[in-house]
């Protein structure tokens, strides 16, 4: 956490700046490997009946290996989830909460106020860039958002896996360990825990399949795989693309001012 | 007196002779020779409702069968003399002339039937009344004479035996003559196993539980979708043997697998004060609480019965398709929005420059601080 980054970087003659630290970067390995695994072990089980069920199943373990392989996968998810919830507020504690305590300023109103200004927080800049993103598409300006350093799609992104581990998750537990739940609870608890999960199941993987590997994957400009999550670091014109008010900050910030460009809109030719 | 030796050896030398290269297999137990008709393949004819009955007996199954000790005629009692007539059905229930070997007693179905009168799936009702739609409820034949049920070994003329056939020599050494140590031993070894797939027993449950006219006449809920949709039913789909299959719930440990009860009665397995052990049967959750009985195995979604189950579906159905949709638009007609990329109903063409913040950018700010 104590590595420090350049905020913009020279390659090839292009700018790229920095999005993801290294730290970041393992995290999101680590968090759709797990899914991947849980994803292929869980839906051949989930539609049983289907012909392609088995043999993909067999694949995997089959009926002996598979379920032991869901629940590695399920629990290095869970433990993930945890970690990354420690690591925020480790960051949190050191770069507000710290600030505010040399500053003496340390009342619950700051803390929330910092809370709210923590970069993947809804705001409600926010409300008004879905609004404007809506506006945008349909024609009624030529004028894209400009995207502070998360836009409220990557936010979306974000909080997806934020509310569906935490879902799917617990109730996974509860279908591994039913014998010993059993003992603490009545059986429907097993009956709600199944649809919880197989359903937020279904909703995350396709969540991940249309919207979130569109955004990496399939868009025109990231055809065939965006490669932020790799190097951590977006190239200039995407960056204008897709975060205009955060590349003017770090510009203005670099002592860059006149090199700024324009943000794209009303069809300006640009490469990617 | 040699000559006499020599002619003996000659004649039984032809004899053999003759013998070698017949038919090899022991025919069945036909003392009456009935194949000496029914060994033709061909042998069938139309019956009187249409159907084409096929009386064919194929000696190898039928000498790889559970019966194969029986004689034609000890099943087919009006049979009395060859050719014969039109046959009445087989009485599955009638004493056999086979006697058990372990006692004195003769064989016979009779209790089987019994029981299967008792259970759930008996033609009368308690006050010995009979219940309605007499023809839906099953005899012998209806489950064991299924194709699926019956074993695919007597067609790979392969048994499978409970233990190892070495284990029979011990029986040999003082059972030496016959076939007895050998049919006694197959009798035992063959029931310690499970010998139909469970997958095959809900093939054969489901050929009424899921005959939508048969669901409406006796009002039942569609419980094989259910099961399958329970983990029970999924990992059997995925080749387990160690899940739950219906009798295994549905017939109290121990007890004779023809006694399915309705969970009405009070010696039910899926009585409400006897479920909770069904589930920690031996083998099975064994460490789990009676609570565990609780879970809902056969959840059709309906929304007076399943109140929970339904409400909890509607919300996650709901949840998915207000998200999908919402994003699915958005992609959408965010790649319409690149068909004409310089198009808008209202241009702005304000100098646009980070130093040039509009009323937008203001307001974010403002928002921020």
């Amino acid at each position: 956490m104590s590595v420090k980054y350049d905020p913009i970087v020279y390659k090839d003659g292009v700018r790229y700046f920095h999005r993801f630290s290294i730290h970041q970067r393992i995290q999101h390995v680590v968090l759709f490997s797990s899914v991947l695994v849980l994803a292929i072990t869980g839906f051949p089980l989930r539609h049983a009946s289907e012909p392609w069920a088995r043999p993909i199943y067999e694949l995997v373990g089959g009926h002996q290996y598979a379920p032991m392989i869901h629940r590695i996968a399920g629990s290095v998810l869970l433990a993930l989830f945890i970690y990354h919830t420690i690591y925020w507020m480790v960051l949190f504690y050191r770069n507000d909460i710290g600030k505010l305590r040399r500053e003496n300023n340390l009342t619950l109103r700051n803390v929330g106020k910092a809370f709210l200004t923590q970069e993947m927080v809804p705001n409600k800049k926010d409300l008004r860039d879905v609004i404007h993103s809506w506006k945008y598409l349909l024609y009624f300006t030529n004028r894209p958002p400009r995207y502070d350093r998360m836009s409220w799609r990557e936010k979306f992104d974000y909080f997806a896996p934020y509310w569906g581990i935490p879902v799917l998750g617990p109730a996974g537990v509860i279908l591994w360990w039913h014998n010993e739940v059993s003992h603490a609870a009545p059986g429907i608890v097993m009956n709600a825990a199944y649809i919880m999960h197989t359903d937020e199941a279904l909703l995350a993987i396709l969540f991940i399949f249309f919207v979130h590997w569109y955004n990496v994957h399939y868009a025109p400009e990231k055809f065939p795989a965006a490669r932020v999550w790799l190097t951590g670091y977006l190239s200039e014109a995407e960056m204008i693309h897709e975060h205009y008010n955060d590349y003017v900050k770090v510009m203005i910030e670099a002592g860059l001012e006149n090199e700024i460009k324009p943000q794209h809109f009303g069809g300006e030719k640009y490469e990617w | 007196m040699r000559s006499d030796g020599l002619i003996k050896l000659i004649i039984l030398t032809v004899v053999m002779i003759m013998l070698y290269g017949q038919d090899t297999v022991v025919l069945a137990e036909d003392r009456i020779d009935c194949l000496i008709c029914h060994k033709y393949r061909g042998l069938s004819r139309v019956d009187e409702q249409g159907n084409f009955r096929l009386f064919y007996i194929n000696n190898d199954l039928f000498m790889n069968s559970p019966h194969r000790r029986n004689e034609c005629y000890e099943c087919h009692t009006d049979i009395k003399e060859i050719p014969h007539d039109k046959v009445d059905k087989v009485d599955c229930t009638q004493q056999c002339h086979i006697v058990e070997p372990s006692g004195d007693r003769y064989f016979s179905h009779k209790t089987i039937a019994e029981t299967l009168a008792k259970s759930a799936h008996g033609k009368l009702d308690a006050d010995g009344n009979p219940k309605p739609h007499q023809e839906d409820y099953p005899g012998c034949k209806d489950c064991h004479d299924q194709p699926l049920y019956r074993p695919l070994s007597a067609f790979k003329g392969e048994a499978k035996h409970g233990v190892s056939m070495r284990s029979i020599s011990r029986c040999k050494s003082c059972h030496e003559s016959g076939n007895f140590a050998k049919d006694f031993y197959e009798h035992v070894t063959s029931r310690l196993h499970k010998t139909r797939f469970s997958l095959e027993i809900t093939e054969v449950c489901a050929k009424c539980h899921q005959d939508p006219e048969f669901m409406k006449r006796h009002e039942l809920d569609d419980v094989i979708t259910t099961y399958k949709h329970t983990f029970h039913g999924k990992m059997l789909e995925m080749g387990s043997e160690r899940t739950a299959d219906c009798i295994d719930c549905h017939v109290v440990e121990g007890e004779n697998n023809h006694l399915i009860e309705s969970k009405d009665v009070v010696t039910s397995s899926i009585h409400k004060d006897n479920v909770g052990r069904t589930c920690m049967a031996s083998d099975c959750h064994t460490n789990a609480s009676p609570n565990l009985a609780g879970f809902q195995t056969h959840v059709t979604y309906d929304r007076e019965k399943y109140p929970l189950q339904f409400y909890m579906l509607v919300f996650f159905k709901a949840l998915m398709a207000l998200v999908m949709y919402f994003f699915l638009a958005l992609i959408f007609f965010e790649l319409m929005r690149r068909l004409f990329p310089k198009f808008a109903f209202f241009k702005d063409n304000t100098p646009h420059h980070f130093a040039d913040l509009g009323e937008q950018d203001q307001q974010d700010k403002e928002d921020k601080s």
